[in-house]
């Protein structure tokens, strides 16, 4: 299991397109990934958990991933928050 | 399954998703934002709406009512996730033009007014407002198929299969 931590930089937070994205972007991996943010936790693979979440500019989400590939996944989402979140 | 499918004893072929709006619907790859365009939210329709008004196209809850109000998201009482997203990039707006009526958490019933909005204002912001209507689990669904053209909100609009 491996876990890291991402502060959102969008000014508009984590709304439809970023959510979008983000569950597209961990659908790729066969390790869980759970994402927790200040107001609520979500499978990060469904789009509809992570926008409920409502995550805002400033917000720390915590991301676990836990699976055969999670050194693949924690590197993989680390480089797509830093270029889409 | 309407009443007189019902009376019939026609069985229901998949899930039904009313249009939440009346307008013209088109196919998502008509939407010029490639977020909806290319599907990456999931499968649906979109509609050019003539009216500002969005209804529950199902009995469900609703699970986000976004506090920008431009953006509602619905879970039915059998399983469908839907993303209704009134305009493209209108997150940007921060609420003005949109007047929310439910909250999240609240139970809906199909037919029920959701949020209004003003297009013409909308428009003027230079904003596109025509409005996705996606499935979010997509993934959980064989198929997702749309009936596109004009459509008046309560008519069909996705047929679901499992």
């Amino acid at each position: 299991m491996k876990t890291f931590d991402h502060v959102i930089q969008d000014p508009l937070g984590l709304h439809a397109r970023p959510a979008g994205l983000l569950a597209k972007a961990a659908a790729a991996y066969q390790c869980a990934i759970q994402v927790k943010a200040p107001k609520g936790e979500a499978d990060c693979k469904r789009l509809m958990a992570i926008m409920r979440m409502a995550a805002k500019a400033g917000d720390t989400l915590s991301f676990t991933c836990d699976g055969p590939d999670e050194d693949a996944a924690v590197a993989g989402l680390q480089e797509f928050l830093k270029t889409n979140l | 399954m309407g009443f007189f499918d019902k009376l019939l004893g026609v069985k229901p072929s998949g899930l039904r998703v009313a249009a939440p709006l009346t307008g013209e619907a088109v196919a998502l790859s008509e939407v010029s934002d490639p977020t909806f365009g290319q599907e990456i939210l999931g499968k649906g329709a979109a509609i050019r709406p003539t009216q500002g008004k969005v209804f529950a196209p199902f009995d469900g809850v609703v699970d986000l009512m976004f506090d920008t109000g431009h953006a509602v998201n619905l879970i039915s009482d059998d399983g469908v996730e839907l993303l209704i997203h009134v305009g493209l990039d209108t997150v940007k707006l921060k609420g003005e033009h949109y007047t929310a009526h439910v909250h999240s958490g609240d139970k809906v019933t199909r037919g029920q007014l959701l949020m209004e909005f003003d297009p013409a204002a909308i428009a003027a912001a230079g904003y596109d407002v025509i409005t996705p209507i996606v499935v979010c689990n997509t993934a959980d669904f064989a198929s997702v198929e749309a009936q596109l053209g004009p459509v008046t909100q309560g008519d069909g609009l996705l047929t679901l299969t499992k």
